[in-house]
């Protein structure tokens, strides 16, 4: 278990977070200057945090109040750099045996070996890293970074340089070697929502230096707690509330010159409520939280609409599959807001 | 006819070049290697040391080694005391006249070459365990040696064509002091055109054999990356 609560301070920044992380991959997700490569240098001893601890299944790596501050060489940690950083001067081969300088010849050759193997590059070793695909390039860095046994598996944007073309096979490439080869913590900075959800189940929310939400992934996406992470997940419709009435079974809350009904306790503090588009839905009926609507505005993509529809008292963003969209612009005339999926947002 | 020709100023020439260029390397590529990872004022300040000489007059230079370097300055007075070494108006105030001069190239051109290594590599090496002064040599200067080599070639030709400094610091003593550009001027001066000819030639000649070979250099820098890049195809 990797525990992590640090403070770095600069002039124009201030790094401040505090998250634990467990066996498996977890996302650290945010927009680019979050933070994030900066949290990644402090792990690896790479930059020196002004206050807090750093422990690895309790091995102190930093304690500003302990004064200790393990070398990088020391710490045993497997990072994986942006673009993979491999030295384009040395092979394959020397690329993945330099973090095993001083050990005796003998065993830097054999573990050399059974890493190629592992990483299905044995007919790679003397090329250069220039000779490769990106693929093997990644293959390189992840050898690189393992042979060393290391006990936690920094991954620093490790597909933002991949082609689009080539992102899922190498995403897919990835996630397998690493489950085959390494049992440890593994962080995964991304500025990819995608790619958080496809690689990994636990999410860590980073904004200005901060960590703003974390958890596992599903509830993330189900109950953003603040409107900048609703705003990162694609979350669209999101209203100011006015006000709060407690009811029966739920609550209302006053948006506009309207009001909605919510399946949800009342809040202590509540700036906006919302509600994600696939959970909106037409219908024909009238029913609690229905409304008439115009449509301003449709984008038709590949596979979806993206739609601005109007009612009399808000606008509402909604994403429909290109061939349902036909079909129900002749007779549904209503949207629904289904109040279970209804949820109070703060600033 | 040539018998008469003294090539004295030709090879102490080179040998001053020489003595400077090693000096430039053991000084400069330190210097560059400091100001291209560091940002700070102490930085900005020895980037300003360090560029002067090459906007300051020659004689300017020549000026301030002398009041600095002199037989009764204080590090004048030390060397001459404890190592019986005197600056001033020996081949060794020529050689460290030219290093003055000509290290400012050698800095410029090795700390591009430093500040164009991706700065990840550095920390992929430190991450793998490696110590900085091993980084150095095993990861920094095979990456950035065509830059550095571009300069010493610099440093050695500037070194070689130097004047107003050396004139200032070595005088122009005969067999002693006299170095190639220094030499030209007396020839000049004495109306021996011959000889001026002669050390003209040589001194364009071993030019443009450094620019020639530089240019090489740097054509193939931009072309890829050294050894690994030739291999590719």
């Amino acid at each position: 278990m990797l525990h992590v609560n640090i403070k770095k301070t600069f002039p124009h920044f201030l790094l401040d977070v505090s998250f634990t992380a467990e066996k498996g991959i977890t996302a650290i997700l945010g927009p680019s200057g979050s933070g994030k490569s900066l949290t990644l240098q402090c792990l690896a001893g790479l930059e020196t945090p002004d206050e807090g601890i750093i422990t690895l299944n309790d091995r102190p790596f930093f304690d500003a109040g302990q004064r200790v501050n393990i070398k990088p060489r020391e710490r045993k940690i497997g990072y994986m750099f942006q673009n993979y950083a491999l030295f384009p001067h040395l092979t394959v081969k020397q690329n993945i045996a330099f973090g095993l300088k001083g050990k005796p010849k003998a065993e830097v050759e054999e573990k050399v070996e059974k890493m190629l193997k592992n990483m299905e590059l044995e007919r790679y070793g003397d090329r250069y890293p220039a000779e490769l695909s990106g693929g093997q390039q990644q293959r390189v860095a992840l050898a690189r970074a393992l042979i060393i046994e290391p006990d936690v598996l920094l991954l620093d944007e490790p597909l933002s340089a991949v082609d689009p073309s080539m992102k899922e096979t190498l995403e897919q490439q990835l996630l397998t070697f690493i489950d085959k080869h390494f049992s440890g913590v593994v962080l995964l900075v991304t500025h990819n929502l995608e790619e958080a959800d496809r690689l990994c189940d636990r999410w860590i929310i980073y904004h200005n230096g901060s960590v703003i939400q974390l958890g596992a992934k599903e509830e993330i996406l189900a109950r953003p707690v603040n409107v900048t992470v609703a705003r990162m997940l694609g979350y669209k419709n999101i209203f100011p509330v006015a006000n709060i009435r407690p009811v029966d079974q739920g609550v209302i809350a006053v948006v506009g010159d309207s009001e909605l009904f919510m399946k949800a306790t009342s809040p202590s503090s509540f700036d906006f409520v919302a509600i994600h588009y696939d959970h909106l839905m037409f219908v024909e009926n009238e029913c609690v939280n229905t409304f008439d609507y115009d449509i301003v505005q449709t984008k038709t993509r590949m596979n979806v609409v993206e739609a601005i529809l109007e009612t009399k008292h808000f606008q509402l963003q909604v994403k429909v599959p290109r061939k349902e969209w036909s079909s129900f612009g002749q007779t549904k005339k209503k949207i629904h807001l289904p109040p279970e999926h209804l949820f109070f947002l703060e600033k | 006819m040539v018998e008469s020709l003294d090539l004295f100023p030709l090879f102490l020439s080179l040998k001053v070049a020489t003595a400077a260029t090693v000096l430039a390397a053991l000084i400069g590529i330190p210097i560059a290697y400091y100001l291209s990872r560091s940002h700070g004022k102490v930085a900005d300040f020895i980037d300003a040391l360090t560029t002067l000489p090459v906007i300051l007059p020659p004689t300017v230079l020549g000026y301030y080694l002398l009041v600095l370097l002199g037989r009764k300055s204080p590090i004048g007075k030390f060397l001459e005391e404890t190592f019986g070494i005197t600056i001033v108006f020996t081949p060794v105030g020529a050689a460290i006249a030219a290093f003055v001069v000509a290290v400012p190239f050698l800095i410029k051109s090795s700390r591009a070459a430093f500040a164009s290594i991706d700065p990840n590599l550095i920390r992929a090496a430190k991450v793998l365990g490696r110590s900085d002064i091993n980084i150095f040599f095993v990861v920094i200067l095979p990456l950035s040696w065509r830059g550095v080599a571009s300069g010493i070639m610099l440093v050695f030709a500037r070194a070689l064509g130097d004047f107003g400094a050396t004139l200032m610091v070595a005088g122009n003593i005969p067999n002693e002091t006299l170095t190639m550009p220094v030499a030209i001027y007396d020839a000049l001066l004495a109306g021996n055109h011959r000889l001026a000819n002669v050390l003209v030639i040589i001194m364009t000649s071993v030019s443009v054999l450094l620019l020639y070979v530089m240019r090489r250099i740097e054509k193939r820098m931009v072309r890829g990356d050294g050894a690994h890049a030739a291999r590719k195809h």
